[in-house]
């Protein structure tokens, strides 16, 4: 019903449940009883029959191998993730290991919601890659064990290019810019880019910053360190290809979707931060050899594609710490890092564990793990991103320079930096 | 209540019949004696009807402050009943403009008895106070109350007047219940409702029920709403954090609110949007309201088919009016490559992208505040249009000094409806735009749900939204004083 009333109280019904209730119960039901272990799982495994078939297997294994341990792995939607385990942690109700990514980390921690998980690891550490558990890493604690490796890296559209008579599909800076113009020719643009708010700048804008030798923070962290002349090049290059048609229009709005988007819709004719699902539903919807994975994309300076680790995190207030421990310390064995990677079609974060795949593009994305980079985690991370977004907006809108939009983005970001503990 | 002024049409009616105090107390009141005057048997069904929107919507306000809160009357119950609802009261009196406001007043659900007593106690012609009086009844006592016993004197009081107004026309339907809705307004009048009965037990007692009636929803307002709301005021008073922690922090939360520059700019935005989204839903919805009462065919097929985007997910709507307003292959900039004019970047450019959402939303929004429009339409009294054209007046005319000025009331209610709507606008911005470009539909849920859900920042959130439901607040005790006051 579109009373008004009602509509502004469920937001203060949100805010304030959670509180209430864990004001309430404050360490009175957190995690599960003595002897279960609660586990919040994604869908990491796209196919659902497949994810639901997978659970329901390491259910089984890891109660078999520690008895009297009842384990529940709840699956949970990849949307609003962040907003569901605020509100669980913050009513004291979480489970009590979660699926976590780096980006996650250094906020929940900031926030006292998850606790350090190195006993779980203990044996296998120094088998992790070590930036895998590095980009786990806060304050000399590892938060979250790594499971899987992401990686995401350049898709072509074989037709696209062929159109607009480019052999070789573009995998530097300057042969996307001697490109753009030919397709543009042939009536299509040339790089997908996603400029939403709701866009994670480490699949858009922080790559090509990466690529252009630029940074996001400082090392003290205490700063940012975009506005450079590495930071004004990358948004120069993006703005350039913006403003001659080069990134679609429809980038201001897009939020990394590869479906019913420029790049699904064959709009334009390559991306850069696509994950091996993308480039397997390219293969299936453009058609047999149109979809081309490349090496991680060549800026002035590095090559460098994003890619993280997925790993499991306990809650802080878990009521069964052994039972989350022991169930992280299985799902890093060996033998569940494999069958975690061929089921999700994800690479392995150990060295000594390298997982078997039969997809079409594995080997071009085993490539590219080799240059990914997990991003910069810093707890005001998401802050940070939500104050460069509109700026990068604004240079592409030609509201501002790109110089201009950075020093107003770093001026922004250096007093939100400033603020925090 | 300027609407319930006397009209000037009857500027020299008689004051209110002061008899049939007793009218419309018993809580079980059948609608119509039977002993009534013929037309009044005749009404019976009618008026019943009447009495149902009134007290659909006006049992709402009783439970939460600020009139918007219930619920208000589902699509079903409006589509249901307003055709034959709104009958009664707008033929209700004499001077059936009058009743006319008042129903519509009784159908937007503002205050219960407040009409009729405003109206009575100002003189207005019994008729007019009756209509409303009969509204304020369904709202007091339910459904069945609306046309209280109300002694034959009066009743036939009522009818007399309501032949000496109406004149020729009393013998037409549309008069019959006039005289029905007016008997029990008469008592509803000026001094006798607040007079001596109201203290008596059986009064307590009525309450006593009243009160035992309206419990469930009091007590699911007061856990679900007043509760959360107390906590969210409690919260923003706090640094409250995901591990549980928080410390006092007083109103750190609110000065920080106050210098934050992004504050401002969501709170323009919604501001901006607010003034496009209005009076774009409010025209599109007096537009096809109109459409829809003139309209002799189908005109339940396409009220259905107007209101059908109501009830559409936002998310649903969003998604395709996203599609539609797209740069590279949108069904708009298709329509306007046609025309050899575009592409137009609705949702890229920073002064496009308010109206462009406003728009979709108001697509979107627009069946509800139809529906109420059509029902107030449908009370404005067909003798009076009628005389109008006697008189010479063109259907421009008629509708801007004859219809438009009755449906004042409705009006505002819905203005304000749609007011407090848009100030929580954030679905379709979610889905639309993400609050872009460069923050240009970056509304104050939208900073609202960033700050808590985001950043994890619940007090400073909380702080929001306090200040967001002091807004929305300020709109409901505008909409209160224009469109009624509590009975007490």
């Amino acid at each position: 019903m579109k009373t008004g009333f009602k509509r502004a109280t469920v937001p203060l019904a949100l805010l304030t449940l959670t509180a209430l209730t864990a004001a309430g119960c404050n360490g009175g039901d957190s995690g599960s009883a003595a002897n279960k272990v609660t586990v919040w799982m994604y869908p990491v495994i796209m196919d659902p029959k497949a994810n639901a078939a997978y659970w329901d297997s390491i259910e089984k294994g890891f109660e078999a191998a520690h008895k009297g341990l009842d384990l529940t792995i709840e699956q949970l939607p990849w949307e609003n993730r962040d907003q569901k385990l605020a509100t669980a942690f913050g009513s004291g109700k979480g489970p009590d290991v979660v699926l976590l990514g780096p980006d996650q980390i250094p906020q929940f921690e900031a926030a006292g919601a998850v606790q350090p998980v190195d006993r779980a690891i203990e044996k296998s550490r120094d088998a992790f890659r070590p930036a895998a558990l590095d980009a786990m890493t806060q304050d000399g604690k590892v938060y979250a064990a790594p499971i899987y490796h992401t990686v995401t890296s350049t898709l072509y559209n074989r037709k696209l290019l062929e159109k607009a008579g480019i052999k070789e599909p573009p995998a530097t800076w300057d042969a996307l810019k001697a490109a753009a113009p030919k397709l543009k020719r042939a009536g299509v643009a040339t790089l997908d880019y996603s400029a939403s708010n709701e866009a994670s700048l480490n699949m858009s804008f922080y790559p090509l910053l990466w690529q252009a030798g630029g940074r996001v923070f400082d090392d003290s962290g205490k700063k940012t360190a975009f506005n450079s002349p590495e930071g004004v090049e990358a948004l120069s290059f993006l703005v350039g290809l913006y403003k001659s048609g080069s990134v679609p229009r429809s980038a201001l709005t897009n939020a990394n979707l590869f479906t019913d988007h420029a790049l699904g819709k064959e709009q334009v004719a390559m991306g850069y931060t696509n994950t091996p699902s993308d480039a397997a539903l390219a293969e299936k919807t453009w058609g047999k050899g149109n979809a081309i994975v490349g090496p991680a994309l060549t800026g002035p300076r590095k090559q460098v594609c994003f890619g993280m680790p997925g790993g499991l995190g306990i809650n802080a207030r878990t009521k069964n710490l052994a039972g989350a421990e022991k169930f992280i310390a299985y799902m890093t064995e060996p033998a569940q890092i494999a069958s975690m990677g061929k089921a999700g079609g994800f690479f392995s974060p150990r060295t000594d564990v390298s997982v078997p795949h039969e997809g079409a593009f594995a080997k071009e994305y085993e490539a590219a793990l080799a240059h990914t980079f997990p991003g910069e985690p810093h707890p005001a991370a998401r802050q940070l991103m939500a104050l460069i977004t509109p700026e990068i907006q604004a240079a592409l809108t030609g509201k501002k320079t790109p110089e201009q939009a950075l020093e107003a983005a770093a001026k922004e970001g250096d007093d939100l930096l400033a603020r925090q503990r | 209540m300027s609407k319930v002024e006397p009209r000037e049409a009857f500027p020299d009616e008689p004051e209110p019949s002061e008899s049939g105090t007793t009218a419309r107390r018993g809580p079980a009141a059948r609608p119509a004696p039977p002993d009534g005057p013929p037309p009044a048997t005749e009404a019976v069904p009618t008026t019943v009807a009447g009495a149902a929107p009134g007290a659909v919507a006006g049992s709402t306000p009783e439970a939460a402050p600020g009139a918007v809160a219930g619920a208000l009357p589902s699509p079903g119950e409006i589509i249901g009943g307003p055709p034959a609802g709104v009958r009664p009261g707008a033929a209700a009196g004499p001077d059936a403009a009058a009743g006319a406001d008042a129903a519509a007043g009784a159908v937007t659900g503002t205050l219960p008895g407040d009409p009729s007593g405003v109206a009575s106690s100002r003189g207005v012609p019994p008729g007019a106070a009756a209509g409303p009086g009969a509204a304020a009844g369904a709202d007091a006592a339910g459904p069945g109350a609306a046309v209280g016993p109300g002694t034959d004197a009066t009743r036939a009081d009522a009818a007399a007047q309501a032949d000496a107004a109406t004149g020729a026309v009393a013998a037409g339907s549309p008069a019959a219940p006039a005289v029905v809705a007016s008997a029990p307004g008469g008592p509803a009048g000026p001094g006798e409702a607040r007079g001596g009965g109201r203290r008596g037990p059986m009064r307590r007692r009525e309450a006593l029920v009243g009160l035992a009636f309206v419990a469930p929803m009091l007590l699911l307002f007061l856990v679900f709403r007043f509760g959360p709301t107390l906590g969210a005021a409690f919260l923003s008073l706090t640094d409250y954090r995901l591990s549980g922690e928080w410390t006092f922090i007083g109103a750190a939360n609110y000065t920080r609110l106050l210098e934050d520059d992004l504050f401002w700019e969501s709170l323009g935005v919604t501001a901006v949007y607010t003034a496009l989204y209005v009076p774009m839903t409010v025209l599109l919805a007096l537009g096809t309201a109109v459409l829809l009462h003139r309209a002799f065919w189908l005109r339940g097929f396409f009220r259905g088919l107007f209101f059908l985007p109501y009830v559409t997910s936002i998310v649903l709507a969003a998604v395709i009016w996203k599609w539609i307003y797209e740069v590279e292959d949108g069904l708009l900039n298709a329509a306007l490559g046609v025309l050899g004019a575009g592409p137009v970047d609705f949702l890229g450019d920073e002064s496009l992208v308010l109206p462009s959402i406003a728009a979709a939303s108001a697509w979107k929004g627009f069946g509800y505040s139809m529906l109420i429009l059509l029902v107030g339409l449908q009370s404005v009294p067909r003798e009076v249009t009628e005389a109008a054209t006697i008189d010479g007046a063109s259907a421009w005319q008629r509708f801007r000094w004859v219809t438009l000025p009755l449906l004042r009331p409705v009006l505002f209610f819905v203005l304000v409806i749609e007011a407090i709507q848009a100030f929580q606008v954030f679905d379709a911005m979610y889905v639309m735009t993400a609050g872009g470009p460069v923050r240009a539909s970056y509304s104050l849920v939208y900073f609202l749900y960033d700050s808590g859900f985001k950043f994890f920042d619940f007090g400073y959130a909380s702080a929001v939204g306090l200040v967001l439901f002091l807004i929305v607040l300020v709109f409901s005790l505008i909409q209160r004083r224009l469109i009624g006051r509590e009975e007490d």
